[in-house]
C-alpha cells in the first residue's frame, strides 16, 4: 500500500476551490490542476467563496489570507463552522506567527507561505484531499 | 476494491467503534493502530519541516547575506505552525495526555510574536522645532542628524544655518493620516529583493504613494509659518530640505547618502520637497541597503531638517581623524560650491592633511588638477581644523563634518556625526603596481582595499542597473549613491571620479567591496564584457584573471553584525533553537521543562515513538507483533511493523524474522552497514581504563556489567516500508536512528542521535568527536552538546540517503565500547582514518 497512490486517487475524487484575488496565480494553478484532471472552481473573495460552498459540496479550499472584503481568518472560521468536513489550506504572502496559529486553531488543514513551489502545493492538496475523503466517509470532521 | 476504499472502510469502522464499550477486538485494535500510524507519519513530517526551518534560521544568522525581516518572519511562522501540528498529532496519538505542552507552546509563540512585531512607540511632542531649541536630548524627536546639528550650534564659536525641524511626531502624523504604512508593508512583503526590476517597480510605487499623499492641513500651516519666519530674517531666502532619520545610529551602518536632499527650495515647493525627502526612504538604494544591513523599514523614522541655504564659495568634508589610518592627522576634502559634488563623487576634490594638535600644521596638500588657485587658504584650513577638533571634543568621538564657507568667509557647519568604523578602514596602497603587460589602468584612489575579478559592466544610468550581472565589475563615471543596490552583486567597483570621502566609498567599505576611484578614462578604456582583475589596494586594473592579486587575503565582514535585524533574529532564536531536553532518560525530560520550540519538538518526537510502541503494550497487542530479527551478532534486535514492513509471503505467526523478509528499505541499508565490515569485538582497554570503567559502572544505575539486562537489552526497530526508527541501548550508550524515505523532499531525511558511554567524560567526548568527524565527512550536519550528538541529513535522493544509512549502520556497531580506548588524546584520529577508509571501501564495493 503506497501513500502516494492513495493521495493520487483521493485528489481525483475531490472538488477543489481556490479563493484568491491574484489573477496570475489563479491562472497558473488552473493550468496545472486541470492538466492533472482535478475538478477546480475559483473565486475572487470570501463572500463569493461562501456562495459557491452553499451551492455545491466542496472538499478542499485553498484560501489567501489577504483579500478584499472579509478577513481570511473570519472566512476560515465560517467555512469550518458550516462545513466542518471541508479541509482548508491557507496560503498567504503575509507570514505572521499570529495568523498562522489562529489559522491552525480555527481548524485549517495547513498554513503555507507564498511564493510556494507548485509541486509542494499539489502535495499539500493531495494530503488534504485524502483527509477530506476520510471526513466524508466518516461523517465526522 | 481500491487501496483507498479499503483504508476508508477500515477507518470508518474504527470511527464507529469510538463510542463502543472497552476491550476492542484484535481487528479494531489494528485499525486504531493504523489511525495512530497516520498521526505518527504527519508528526514526523511536521518534525522534519520544523528542523529544516530552524536550520535555515541558524544558517542565516551565520552568513548574514540572506537576512531580511520577511525571511525571518516566514521561517518563524513555519517553525511555529509545524510545532503546533506536532503537539496536535502527539495528543491525537496519546488521547490528549500531553495537553500540558500547549501551555509552554502558547507562551513561546506569544513571545516570538512580540519580538517580531516590536515597534517603536508612536512619537508625541511638538510637530516642528526651531533648530535653536534642538539638542542631543531631542534626538528621539528630531533624528540624530538634526539633534547633532542643533547641539553643534549651541557650542561657542560654531555657526550653523538657521532652520527648523519637522519632528517624528509630524512625519508620523503624515504617514498615519494617509494610512501609508499598511499599504507600504503590503508592497514590501511581496517584493523580490534579488530582482532589481521588481525592486525598482515597487520602490517607484511606494514613492508615488508618499508624494501623492496630502500634507495634513495643520502641518502645512505650521511649515509655511516657520518658513516665513526664516524669510523675515533673510528676505528671499531659499532653503535646503534634508533628511534626518531616527534609528540610523544603531550598529555599524553609515546610511551614507541614502536619502534625498533638495537644495534651493522656495516657499512654493516646500511641501513637495518635504514629501520627496520622506519618499526617499523607499528609493531602491535605501531599501536594498536596509535589507543588506538588517534594518526594518518601520524602525527608521524620518524627520526633516529645513535649513537656510548657505551661498557657498567652497565646501567640503572634515574627518577629525584621518581615514587613511594615521592617528595624528585629520583630513579636509574640499571643492568649490556646495559639498554635494564631493559626497556624490561627481567633483574633483582637493585633499589636505593637517595635524590634529594645534596649531594644526598642514602636513600635505593635494590640489585637484583643475584648481587654478588653492580652493582653501591656509588660514581657512586651520580654522576648519580648530572647529573640527572642538566638535570632536564636545561629542567625545572623532567626527565626520560637512561644512561650507560663504562669500563673506563665514564658516558654517552643516552636519557633524561620528565617523563610522567603516570610514576608518580605508587602507593605504601597499605596493606600486608591477610592470605587467596585462595592466590596463593604474592610479586613482583606493576607496576600499582588496581585489576582485569579473566581467566589466559599464553603468551609465538606472536602465543599465537592471542588466547588471552578478559578480561583474561595476564601472561608472561618478560613484553616485544611486549605484548602492549594485554593491552587493558586484565583484569590484571602478569610478572615474570620487574620493575616499564619498558616500559610495563609505558604503563599499561597509560591504568589503574592492573599490578604485578617481581612475581617469575608466569608462572609455574598459568595455562591457572584458574580463578584468581590479586590484584596489594597489590601484591597478589588469586584463584577465590575475591570481597574485586575488590571493591576498581580504577581510570580509558580515554586514549584518550588530544590526537590529540580527538582534531580532538572535532574540527569537533564543526561544526557538536551544535544546535543553537532550537525555530522554533524565528526570528533567518532561513536558513542563520545555523552554524552547526545539525542546517541544524533541520531547514530542521521543514521546511519539514511545506512544507507537506502548500502544501495543497497553492493549496487549504486542504479543506476536514484535519479531526477533535473526542476527549473527550477539545483539537482540526486535522489529515492529507499522505497515508494509514485511514481505507479503512472511508468515505472521512466526516469532522471528530474517532480514530477507523485511521490505523496509531504510532498515536494509542500516543492516548492510552493520554487517558490511566484520566487527572485531570490543576493543582492548588498558588496565587503568578498566578500573575506571568498573568504578564508573558502580556509580551508575543500570551500568553494572554483572547485570545482563544492561548489556543485553532488547533493541527495537519500528518499521514501515519507507520509515525506520531504531532506539538502541548498545552496551552503555544510547543511539537512535530515524530515517524516512518518502516521495516528497520534505519526507526524506535521516536523524541520528548518540549519547552516553561507560568511560569518563573526556573519553566519551573523544568518541563523539570521532563520530562527528566521520559523519561530517559523509555529509551529515552535526550538532553537539557535551557527550550528546545529533546528526542530520535531509532532502537528498533515496540513493544518497541509503548510502548514508549504511554509514550509520557501520558506526553503530564499530563504535561500541570504543570510548574505553579513547584515553589518549588524539586516539580518535587514527580510528577516524580507518573508519572512513573502511566505509568508503564498503560503499564502493557495492
Amino acid at each position: 500500500m503506497s501513500d502516494q497512490t492513495l493521495q493520487l486517487e483521493a485528489v481525483l475524487k475531490i472538488h477543489l476551490l481556490l479563493v484568491d484575488d491574484e489573477s496570475e496565480f489563479k491562472e497558473v494553478m488552473q493550468r496545472h490542476l486541470s492538466r492533472m484532471g482535478i475538478r477546480l472552481s475559483v473565486s475572487e473573495c470570501c463572500l463569493d467563496a461562501l456562495e459557491l460552498l452553499e451551492a455545491q459540496p466542496i472538499d478542499v479550499v485553498i484560501m489567501d489570507m489577504n483579500m478584499p472584503g472579509m478577513d481570511g481568518i473570519q472566512c476560515l472560521r465560517k467555512v469550518k463552522e458550516r462545513w466542518p468536513r471541508t479541509e482548508v489550506i491557507i496560503l498567504t504572502g503575509h507570514a505572521s506567527v499570529k495568523s498562522g496559529i489562529e489559522g491552525m486553531e480555527s481548524g485549517a488543514f495547513d498554513y503555507c507561505l507564498k511564493p510556494i513551489d507548485i509541486q509542494e502545493l499539489i502535495e499539500k492538496i493531495e494530503l488534504a484531499a485524502q483527509k477530506a475523503l476520510i471526513n466524508q466517509e466518516d461523517d465526522i470532521p | 476494491m481500491t487501496l483507498l476504499d479499503r483504508l476508508l472502510t477500515l477507518l470508518r469502522r474504527l470511527r464507529r467503534s469510538a463510542t463502543a464499550p472497552p476491550s476492542p477486538g484484535p481487528e479494531e485494535l489494528h485499525r486504531q493502530f493504523i489511525a495512530r500510524s497516520r498521526s505518527f507519519r504527519d508528526l514526523l513530517t511536521a518534525n522534519a519541516n520544523t528542523l529544516a526551518a530552524m536550520a535555515e534560521l541558524e544558517t542565516a544568522l551565520r552568513d548574514g547575506r540572506t537576512l531580511s525581516m520577511t525571511f525571518i518572519r516566514a521561517r518563524c511562522t513555519l517553525v511555529t505552525v509545524n510545532v503546533f501540528k506536532i503537539i496536535h498529532h502527539l495528543n491525537r496519538m496519546a488521547d490528549g495526555r500531553y495537553s500540558e505542552l500547549e501551555r509552554a507552546f502558547s507562551r513561546l509563540h506569544r513571545q516570538i510574536e512580540t519580538i517580531l512585531d516590536g515597534r517603536r512607540k508612536p512619537a508625541t511632542g511638538a510637530l516642528i522645532l526651531d533648530l535653536r531649541q534642538v539638542g542631543r536630548a531631542q534626538a528621539d524627536l528630531t533624528g540624530e542628524k538634526m539633534a547633532n546639528l542643533g547641539e553643534a550650534g549651541s557650542i561657542e564659536g560654531i555657526r550653523v544655518p538657521p532652520g527648523f525641524v519637522l519632528t517624528t511626531a509630524a512625519t508620523g502624523l503624515f504617514f498615519q493620516r494617509n494610512q501609508l504604512y499598511p499599504r507600504i508593508n503590503h508592497i514590501i512583503q511581496q517584493m523580490d529583493i534579488a530582482d532589481l526590476e521588481d525592486l525598482h517597480g515597487k520602490s517607484g510605487a511606494i514613492q508615488e504613494l508618499i508624494r501623492a499623499a496630502p500634507m495634513p492641513p495643520e502641518l502645512e500651516t505650521l511649515l509655511l509659518d516657520h518658513f516665513d519666519r526664516l524669510a523675515e530674517a533673510r528676505p528671499g531666502c531659499r532653503v535646503a530640505v534634508r533628511s534626518s532619520a531616527l534609528g540610523e545610529d544603531l550598529g555599524q551602518a553609515s546610511f551614507a547618502g541614502l536619502y534625498h536632499t533638495e537644495l534651493d527650495v522656495g516657499r512654493d515647493t516646500l511641501l513637495d520637497a518635504c514629501k520627496a525627502v520622506l519618499a526617499s526612504k523607499y528609493t531602491p538604494r535605501a531599501i536594498s541597503y536596509r535589507l543588506a544591513k538588517g534594518f526594518r523599514h518601520e524602525e527608521i523614522e524620518m524627520c526633516i531638517g529645513v535649513l537656510t541655504m548657505v551661498e557657498a564659495t567652497v565646501s567640503g568634508i572634515c574627518y577629525t581623524r584621518s581615514i587613511g589610518g594615521r592617528n595624528d592627522t585629520l583630513d579636509l576634502f574640499c571643492a568649490p560650491g556646495t559639498a554635494k559634488g564631493i559626497v556624490d563623487g561627481t567633483r574633483a576634490t582637493g585633499h589636505l592633511l593637517l595635524e590634529r594638535a594645534p596649531p594644526h600644521r598642514i602636513v600635505r596638500r593635494l590640489e585637484a588638477e583643475e584648481a587654478i588657485a588653492p580652493w582653501l587658504t591656509d588660514a581657512e584650513a586651520t580654522t576648519l581644523a580648530e572647529t573640527g577638533m572642538r566638535l570632536e571634543h564636545h561629542f567625545g568621538t572623532p567626527q565626520d563634518i560637512e561644512w561650507s564657507i560663504d562669500r563673506d568667509g563665514r564658516l558654517y557647519v552643516l552636519q557633524s556625526r561620528p565617523i563610522t568604523a567603516a570610514a576608518l578602514h580605508a587602507p593605504v596602497a601597499a605596493h606600486p603596481p608591477p610592470a605587467d603587460d596585462r595592466l590596463v589602468l593604474h592610479g586613482g584612489v583606493t576607496g576600499c582595499g582588496g581585489a576582485g575579478c569579473g566581467a566589466v559592466c559599464v553603468v551609465h544610468g538606472p536602465e543599465d542597473m537592471l542588466r547588471f550581472p552578478r559578480r561583474a565589475v561595476l564601472v561608472v563615471r561618478h560613484p553616485l549613491p544611486g549605484w548602492a543596490p549594485l554593491l552587493k552583486r558586484a565583484a569590484a567597483l571602478v569610478a572615474e571620479t570620487g574620493s575616499e570621502a564619498g558616500h559610495l566609498a563609505t558604503l563599499s567599505r561597509e560591504f568589503g567591496l574592492p573599490a578604485l576611484l578617481a581612475l581617469d578614462r575608466a569608462t572609455e578604456l574598459l568595455a562591457d564584457g572584458d574580463m578584468v582583475t581590479v586590484d584596489a589596494t594597489n590601484r591597478a586594473v589588469y586584463r584577465g584573471r590575475v591570481e597574485e592579486a586575488l590571493r591576498r587575503p581580504v577581510e570580509r565582514t558580515n554586514p549584518m553584525d550588530g544590526s537590529p535585524l540580527q538582534r531580532t533574529l538572535i532574540e527569537v532564536l533564543q526561544l526557538i533553537s536551544p535544546l535543553n531536553l537532550t537525555d530522554p532518560a533524565s528526570p528533567d525530560f518532561q513536558a513542563g521543562r520545555c523552554r524552547t520550540l526545539h525542546d517541544i519538538t524533541r520531547f514530542c518526537h521521543e514521546k511519539s515513538v514511545i506512544e507507537m510502541f506502548e500502544f501495543g503494550r497497553r492493549f496487549r497487542f504486542a504479543k506476536g507483533t514484535a519479531k526477533r530479527l535473526r542476527d549473527t551478532l550477539p545483539i537482540e534486535w526486535w522489529v515492529v511493523d507499522l505497515g508494509g514492513a514485511f514481505v507479503p509471503h512472511y508468515d505472521l505467526s512466526r516469532t522471528d524474522i530474517d532480514i530477507a523478509d523485511i521490505a523496509c528499505r531504510p532498515l536494509q541499508a542500516i543492516w548492510a552497514g552493520m554487517h558490511g565490515v566484520p566487527w572485531e569485538g570490543p576493543p582492548v582497554a588498558g588496565l587503568r581504563t578498566m578500573v575506571a570503567f568498573l568504578f564508573h559502572s558502580a556509580l551508575r544505575d543500570g551500568l553494572d556489567p554483572a547485570r545482563t539486562s544492561a548489556l543485553r537489552e532488547k533493541n527495537y526497530f519500528l518499521l514501515s516500508q519507507k520509515y525506520c526508527n531504531l532506539s538502541a541501548r548498545l552496551g552503555y550508550h544510547y543511539a537512535m536512528i530515524e530515517a524516512m524515505l518518502g516521495d516528497r523532499p520534505g519526507d526524506r531525511y535521516i536523524t541520528f542521535r548518540f549519547k552516553g558511554g561507560a568511560a569518563g567524560e573526556s573519553q566519551r567526548v573523544r568518541r563523539i568527536e570521532l563520530l562527528a568527524a566521520v559523519l561530517d565527512h559523509f555529509g551529515y550536519r552535526i550538532d553537539r552538546v557535551g557527550d550528546a550528538l545529533t546528526a542530520r541529513v535531509e532532502r537528498e535522493s533515496e540513493q544518497v540517503l541509503l548510502d548514508r544509512l549504511k554509514v550509520l549502520g557501520y558506526l553503530v556497531i564499530h563504535t561500541r565500547q570504543l570510548d574505553l580506548v579513547m584515553a589518549e588524546a588524539g586516539a580518535e584520529r587514527s580510528y577516524r582514518d580507518t573508519f572512513i577508509q573502511e566505509i568508503e571501501d564498503m560503499l564502493n564495493h557495492e
